[in-house]
């Protein structure tokens, strides 16, 4: 085959080309639509957007949404913010909102976001860094406890309510077993962060103190991890070979490989759990130390909505943002999704029209009772490598038989110092 | 296909008589050709690595402006990083069981297939497929569900009444269901192979069995030595991507590396570091460690090779 292509028809072609990509790519906020970037899953793209629609829909400007995985999320975000390239609208969690803050990747909304109506006081402060209000909350959430309830019937027991305790799961422990039907009581919480911190906030510390230091030491570490080693061998919890099958999805779940009745989850993660089992779901508190002791929950801002720092529109963005959590029929869309909703006004509006996982995770949340406690100081900045390179790894050794409760627990204060330190430095 | 190129070429006169010019208008055309490459070369290939190269002798992670710290990344690798250790470990051990097992494999599929059977080609391109599916994000997650504790594999071995591990949740095989998962990518150095096998003349193989070599000694001294060319290629080409492996391991451990950093390969250690932890610095200075660790390697193959790799000139 030979083509032979002379320079008018070169020529014709390439500029034919040009225009195409000049009409084709019109970038959407070249018409001063708002960028907007978030991270989850289809679901709540879904509802994300049919608000976004209603909004443009009312005569406000446009909203272009992007969505991502939590893990393709941050890498984005980061990419962008450092080539000036940040969206109007962000959604912000709290493990990172300080770091954003305090380089002035994000913009203070005090005197822009205007009235948000009769708003959850402790939600407002969650967003709040060196007192000037950087997010706002949409919606507040707890830690959670997944239960099987179709495996309780199967088995006579009943799902332990707000009041169980560490006791109960050796009592289930041998129910379970008893049934011999391959399941255990619980996976292996050894290696859950938020297990560990609801575990210590009811001994009367903390994972991290406000000045982003340590707040056990290495006898409250292997206290944990001795604890952990107790319902492993007893078979009360999934061996570590089974606990090492859940990658984090929740179809990888020990819930829903039947491996394991109950699950450490948090509260609006009750709907996509459900969406993924046959067997029907709901959520109980975190165990107790001792009957009667509390205080290990609280009610954090599930993720925040923040403006961008170098946005060119802000105000228009801080409209958004107070449409996003005050509008009625914007909280009916969104349900709990991401959360209780903080408005008042909101909250009330939605209720009747909540499916049954939605009430569960609603009621749950606006009944913890003494199980409540503070808002934690937002972590430091290393604590996403402890929780993942170092307690999420320690807990497979030590479930795995290389490492005793005492060595690892001593290990991980040493070198979750040292990541502070370093990170500090 | 021939383009007529000749007409893009500047007609310039005036400078006709330098050399300079007169190599200009020679090579012009090429390089107008070449320009969209080139561009992409420079802007995606060239820039990025010298920013990387400065970049890892900074402290740098994205929202704050780098800090140049010196040395400083590289002597954390070698002196205060449990984790590199780990990373170079499992690198190790992956690059020298899965490269030497998978040209095996990869051989001896080739020498059945060049005993010129009928249907070749489709046989070909059915051995091929694994290749073209191996990296992908679907295969990773079948790879979970044959070597989980009540997958495929278990599920054979309890025919013969043995019960298997969880594979690929137990730090002692989880790194071997990844080796096997690379071996099972044969395809490319395969169809070199085959390629190799074709140049071999057949009337080495008439006189040697005319002598009374047999099949196995016919192998040895006539198929190898004459394939060691190919042999070295390959070895070159997987070792290279065995060292920058990265997607199975990834989606198999969902980026964790786990169980206990059993399958923490060094480019996803050095991924986790760059957009786990933004430590982009220290993420570069990863990766001139790793591109100074290949090229050590590549460098010291070739050094070799003269010892045992045999060219027919």
């Amino acid at each position: 085959m030979t083509i032979r292509l002379g320079r008018r028809e070169f020529l014709m072609g390439s500029s034919a080309l040009a225009a195409a990509a000049a009409l084709g790519v019109s970038p959407a906020w070249a018409q001063n639509a708002l960028r907007l970037i978030f991270w989850g899953g289809q679901a709540r793209a879904d509802r994300t957007y049919a608000v976004t629609d209603a909004y443009a829909a009312a005569g406000n400007p446009g909203v272009e949404g992007e969505f991502l995985s939590w893990n393709d999320y941050w890498p984005k975000l980061a990419t962008q913010t450092a080539g000036g390239t940040a969206p109007d609208v962000i959604q912000m969690d709290y493990r990172f909102i300080v770091e954003y803050a305090t380089r002035n990747a994000i913009a203070p909304l005090d005197d822009i976001i205007g009235d948000l109506g009769e708003f959850d006081a402790d939600q407002l402060e969650g967003g709040k860094v060196d007192g000037k209000l950087y997010g706002i909350s949409l919606g507040a959430n707890s830690v959670a406890m997944l239960a099987n309830v179709t495996a309780f019937e199967a088995i006579g027991e009943a799902v332990p309510d707000n009041s169980w305790t560490y006791a109960d799961i050796e009592r289930l422990g041998e129910a379970f077993k008893a049934a011999g039907n391959g399941m255990a009581a619980m996976s292996d919480g050894s290696g859950s962060e938020p297990f560990l911190d609801n575990w210590l906030r009811q001994r009367g510390k903390a994972l991290y103190t406000a000045e982003g230091k340590l707040g056990f030491d290495a006898a409250d570490a292997t206290e944990w991890f001795a604890m952990w080693n107790g319902f492993r061998e007893k078979g009360y919890i999934v061996s570590a070979e089974d606990n090492a099958l859940d990658t984090g999805a929740p179809e990888t779940s020990m819930v829903a490989l039947k491996k394991a009745a109950l699950l450490p989850s948090n509260s609006n993660q009750l709907v996509i759990h459900q969406s993924v089992n046959d067997d029907t779901l709901t959520i109980t508190s975190y165990p107790r130390i001792e009957a009667g002791v509390g205080g290990g929950h609280y009610r954090k801002p599930s993720m925040f909505f923040s403006v961008g720092g170098t946005a060119a529109e802000k105000q228009a963005a801080a409209d958004f943002i107070r449409y996003f959590v005050t509008d009625p029929e914007a909280g009916k869309i969104l349900g709990v999704e991401r959360g209780i909703p903080c408005n008042a006004s909101v909250r009330e509006a939605i209720t009747p029209t909540l499916d049954e996982q939605s009430q569960i995770a609603l009621n749950f949340v606006s009944n913890l009772g003494d199980l409540l406690g503070p808002l934690p100081p937002s972590p430091p900045a290393a604590a996403g490598e402890i929780d993942t390179s170092l307690l999420r790894v320690l807990s497979q050794e030590v479930g795995f038989g290389g490492r005793s409760a005492e060595d690892a627990g001593q290990f991980f204060v040493d070198e979750a110092t040292a990541i502070l330190n370093r990170a500090a430095s | 296909m021939a383009v007529n190129a000749a007409e893009a070429a500047p007609q310039n006169a005036a400078f006709s008589t330098t050399k300079w010019s007169r190599a200009w208008q020679n090579h012009a055309p090429g390089y107008l050709f070449l320009l969209p490459w080139l561009i992409g070369f420079i802007g995606l290939t060239v820039g990025p690595m010298i920013t990387s190269l400065y970049l890892s002798f900074t402290d740098f992670d994205l929202l704050t402006p780098a800090q140049w710290i010196g040395t400083a990344n590289y002597e954390r690798m070698f002196t205060n990083d449990r984790n590199f250790a780990a990373a170079m470990r499992v690198t190790f051990t992956f690059v020298l069981f899965s490269v030497p097992l998978k040209l095996a494999f990869a051989l001896a599929i080739a020498m059945l297939l060049n005993r010129g059977m009928k249907g070749l080609p489709l046989y070909r391109a059915l051995f091929y497929l694994p290749s073209l599916l191996g990296a992908s994000v679907a295969i990773a997650i079948l790879w979970r569900q044959i070597f989980a504790g009540d997958g495929l594999v278990n599920q054979f071995l309890s025919i013969f009444g043995i019960v298997g591990p969880s594979w690929i949740s137990n730090p002692n095989y989880s790194l071997w269901t990844l080796i096997i998962l690379s071996i099972w990518q044969f395809g490319s150095p395969m169809i070199i192979f085959l390629a190799g096998l074709r140049q071999i003349p057949q009337d080495m193989y008439e006189a040697a069995s005319l002598d009374g070599a047999g099949k196995w000694r016919q192998f040895w001294k006539i198929t190898l030595p004459l394939l060691t060319p190919v042999v070295f290629f390959n070895a070159i080409i997987q070792t290279i991507n065995a060292f920058q492996s990265f997607t199975p391991a990834f989606i198999i451990s969902n980026g964790t590396g786990s169980p206990i950093n059993s399958t923490l390969f060094y480019a996803l250690y050095l991924y986790n570091e760059a957009f786990s932890f933004f430590r982009m610095g220290y993420a570069s200075a990863l990766a001139w460690f790793l591109l100074f660790l290949i090229a050590c390697f590549t460098a010291f193959s070739f050094l070799t090779s003269k010892y045992w790799v045999h060219y027919d000139d």
